[in-house]
C-alpha cells in the first residue's frame, strides 16, 4: 500500500474471544482504495469472524477497526451498527441462489439496499447504472425477471449490483466463486477486477482458493489460528512464500505440480489451545526437518514470533525467516 | 491386454418426471483398466453424477437406463436382486459427496463402517466386522477409539476419511468418488487425495473420481473425460487433456483454474458465459455451439462423434 493513502479499512491487533477460544488472536491489516486483498485461509483460521467484525456483526473482545479512518468504538453496540449500516462497505456472499429472494424481481433486489437507506428520487436510474456496472445490459431487460429466469452467472452479477447500488467503497466478498461452476468462475473474478480498475473499487475476498488470489489479488494475507502469519504482494507470496505454511499451502495446490507435496498432518487445532510459542510450530514441516540450527529450533516451541507489525507490508511470521534475514 | 474392470457400452439415461422425458446420459461408451483411474469432469447437471450411480444401479425406480455397463465380469444392468446386492459394495463402492449427510447421525461410525461387512456377510461375526472397522478407520489415519464417536463429534475431514473407509469394508475392486473433495479445504483435500493414492496402490484398486475442478483430476486420475450435456465431449491422458485440450468446452474449463505462477493468467481470470443447457431441451447441432467461441454455421448442423485428436485422445468438435 501506498504511504500517504488512508486505508478503507484498518484492523489493528483485533482479538475475537468466544469464552476460550481465541478465534482471532491479534489479527491486523489494511485495505487501500482500489486494491483487491485477498485473506486466504483454511477452516478454523478466523477469517470469517474477522470480517464478520469488519462488518460489525461481531463484537471485538479487543483491538479497533476503523473504516475510512473513523474508529470505531467497540464498546458501543449503536456504533457497531452504524458501521454495519454503512453503505461505504457492502458484502457478497457465498451462494447467488440462497442470497436472492425467489419472490423478488431483479429491480427489487437490487433496490432494497436504496429502499433501506431511504428512497432517492433517482431509484431507476441507481438501480439501471448498478445492473449495467455488473454487466447486465441492458439493465432494464433484467428488471421484470425474476432469480429462477436468469442464468447462474447473471444471479451472481445480481448479488454484486445489489452492493454496488449503493455506491461502495469496500466490497467484502466471503467465498464469491466456492459455489459457482468453473466456467462462471471465470467471468465474475474478471467481473470483481473490473470492477477496482474501473471504478475504484477496494475488495477484501476470504477464500481458500489460491489460484483466485492470483487471478485478481493485489495482495495476498495468510492466516492461520486466529492471526495473519504471512502478508505481501501476490507475486511474492505465491511465486516466493517465506512462512513454511504458506510454502506447505501453495505445494498442495493441484495447479503447482512442480513444487514437492508438503501435506500436513491433521488439522488446524482448537482455537481455544493454541500452541505455545509458534502457534504452528506443532505442524510446521521446517522444523520438523530438523535443518533448522538449535538456537532457531530451541525457540519455536517456546518463544510466540508475535503478530505482524501493524502496516506492514511484506513479512512472515517465523523465527527462521526473521533470524535467517538477520544473518544475511 | 486384460479385460477392464468398467466397459460401458452406449449408455443412455432418462429420467421421467412431469410427463416428459429427461435426456440425463446421452450414448456414453468408456473402459477403465484394472487398476486404472478415470476422471470425470462437468458442469452442474452435465450427467456425471447420474452416470456415476448407475453403475451400481442406485437411480430412482422409473428411470430408463439403456445400453451396457460390465463391471468386474458381471452385467449389472441384468443382474436379479441378489447378483445386484453382491455387486454393491463388493465389485464397486461409492464414496458420496457431502460427508456430513451421506453418514447416520445417530449410529457410532464404527458401526456404520461394519454393517456393509455384516449385510453382505464379508465378516464372520459381530466382532470381526468390529475389528476389520478398527483396522480400516486406522488405515484412513484416524484413531481407534474413534469407532465409537459419532458423526457430528468429527471434522469435515475426518467424515470424508469414514467415508472412504466405510466403502472400503467390503474390498471393493471399484471405488467411486463423487465429489470427495469439493467442501474441503486445500490442505485436508490434499490429505485425502493422497489418502486415495495410497490405497489405490496398496489395494490394487480402481478408480473413478468425478467432480467438476478439472486440476483436481489431473493430479489424481491417469485419464480424463469431459462430459457436456449428457456425452463425454473430450477423452484421453489426464495431463495431455489438461495441459492442450482440443475440445474448446475443455479448453475454457481448464482456464478456469489459473497455474499460479504462469504470468497470462495473472489478473486476467478466464470464463465461459452463459449456463450450461438444459437436458429436457437442448440446442439444435452441436449442443456446445451457443457458447463456444469458435462456433461457425456448420455447428448448427449435426451433433458431432468423438473422433480421435491424437494419440490415445478424442474429441467431439467438427474443428479437431
Amino acid at each position: 500500500m501506498h504511504p500517504g493513502v488512508t486505508p478503507l479499512v484498518e484492523v489493528e491487533d483485533l482479538h475475537v474471544h468466544f469464552g476460550a477460544a481465541r478465534a482471532v488472536d491479534g489479527a491486523s491489516l489494511q485495505v487501500a482504495p482500489g486494491e483487491v486483498l485477498a485473506l486466504v485461509g483454511e477452516s478454523g483460521s478466523g477469517k470469517t469472524t474477522l470480517i464478520r467484525a469488519i462488518q460489525g456483526l461481531q463484537k471485538p473482545t479487543s483491538g479497533e477497526i476503523r473504516v475510512e479512518g473513523t474508529p470505531v468504538d467497540n464498546r458501543s453496540r449503536r456504533q457497531i451498527q452504524m458501521i454495519f449500516h454503512n453503505p461505504a462497505v457492502q458484502m457478497v456472499f457465498q451462494d447467488p441462489t440462497g442470497a436472492l429472494n425467489p419472490r423478488q424481481t431483479i429491480y427489487e433486489i437490487v433496490a432494497e439496499g436504496l429502499r433501506i437507506h431511504g428512497q432517492p428520487k433517482d431509484e431507476a436510474e441507481r438501480v439501471a447504472q448498478a445492473l449495467s456496472r455488473a454487466g447486465l445490459r441492458p439493465p432494464e431487460r433484467f428488471f421484470q425477471f425474476y432469480p429462477h429466469e436468469i442464468s447462474g452467472g447473471q444471479r451472481q452479477r445480481v448479488v454484486i449490483a445489489g452492493a454496488m447500488v449503493m455506491e461502495p467503497r469496500l466490497l467484502l466478498a466471503d467465498e464469491p466463486v466456492a459455489s459457482l461452476d468453473a466456467s462462471i468462475r471465470g467471468e465474475i473474478l474478471a467481473l470483481m477486477r473490473h470492477l477496482v480498475d474501473d471504478v475504484g473499487l477496494a475488495i477484501l475476498v476470504v477464500t481458500h482458493d489460491l489460484g483466485l488470489a492470483w487471478n485478481i489479488a493485489d495482495r495476498v494475507a495468510v492466516m492461520y489460528l486466529g492471526r495473519i502469519v504471512e502478508t505481501g504482494p501476490t507475486e511474492q507470496i505465491l511465486d516466493d512464500p517465506k512462512h513454511p505454511y504458506t510454502r506447505a499451502l501453495l505445494s498442495v495446490v493441484p495447479e503447482t505440480r512442480e513444487m514437492e507435496q508438503q501435506i500436513l498432518v491433521g488439522e488446524i487445532p482448537d482455537p481455544a489451545r493454541i500452541p505455545e510459542g509458534c502457534r504452528f510450530h506443532p505442524r510446521c514441516p521446517l522444523l520438523q526437518s530438523g535443518t533448522l540450527p538449535a538456537e532457531i529450533s530451541g525457540r519455536c516451541p517456546t518463544d510466540d514470533p508475535g503478530p505482524l507489525a501493524v502496516g506492514a507490508t511484506s513479512a512472515a511470521a517465523c523465527w527462521a525467516v526473521s533470524m535467517l534475514a538477520a544473518d544475511g | 491386454m486384460s479385460e477392464p474392470l468398467l466397459s460401458i457400452r452406449d449408455l443412455t439415461i432418462t429420467y421421467h418426471g412431469h410427463g416428459e422425458a429427461v435426456p440425463a446420459v446421452r450414448g456414453v461408451s468408456f473402459d477403465i483398466e484394472r487398476g486404472g483411474s478415470l476422471g470425470l469432469a462437468g458442469e452442474s447437471g452435465c450427467g456425471k453424477s447420474t452416470l456415476a450411480n448407475s453403475l451400481l444401479r442406485l437411480l430412482p425406480a422409473g428411470t430408463d437406463v439403456k445400453g451396457q455397463i460390465i463391471l468386474d465380469g458381471q452385467d449389472v444392468l441384468n443382474l436379479s436382486p441378489g447378483g445386484l446386492r453382491a455387486v454393491r459394495w463388493t465389485s464397486g463402492a461409492i464414496i458420496f459427496q457431502g460427508a456430513l449427510h451421506a453418514l447416520n447421525p445417530v449410529q457410532t461410525v464404527g458401526d456404520q463402517i461394519a454393517e456393509p461387512m455384516l449385510v453382505h456377510e464379508t465378516a464372520a461375526s459381530d466382532s470381526v466386522a468390529r475389528d476389520k472397522a478398527i483396522d480400516l478407520l486406522r488405515r484412513v489415519g484416524l484413531p481407534a477409539a474413534r469407532a465409537d464417536s459419532y458423526p457430528h463429534q468429527l471434522s469435515g475431514g475426518q467424515r470424508q476419511r469414514v467415508l472412504i473407509a466405510m466403502a472400503l469394508a467390503c474390498d471393493p475392486h471399484l471405488l467411486i468418488a463423487d465429489e470427495p473433495t469439493t467442501a474441503l479445504d486445500l490442505m485436508v483435500q490434499a490429505q485425502v487425495l493422497a489418502l486415495l493414492d495410497d490405497l489405490k496402490q496398496e489395494r490394487e484398486l480402481t478408480l473413478m473420481f468425478i467432480t467438476h475442478d478439472l486440476s483436481v483430476l489431473t493430479y489424481a486420475c491417469q485419464r480424463l473425460a469431459i462430459m457436456y450435456a449428457g456425452r463425454i465431449v473430450e477423452e484421453g491422458p489426464a495431463w495431455d487433456v489438461f495441459a492442450g485440450p482440443s475440445h474448446p468446452y475443455t479448453r475454457a474449463l481448464a482456464a478456469a483454474f489459473p497455474t499460479i505462477g504462469d504470468v497470462s493468467s495473472r489478473m486476467a481470470p478466464s470464463g465461459l458465459g452463459g449456463d450450461p443447457p438444459t437436458p429436457g431441451n437442448l440446442p439444435q447441432g452441436c449442443p456446445f455451439h451457443p457458447r463456444c467461441p469458435l462456433a461457425r454455421d456448420e455447428c448448427l448442423v449435426a451433433e458431432p462423434e468423438l473422433r480421435s485428436s491424437g494419440i490415445g485422445r478424442s474429441a467431439a468438435c467438427i474443428l479437431v
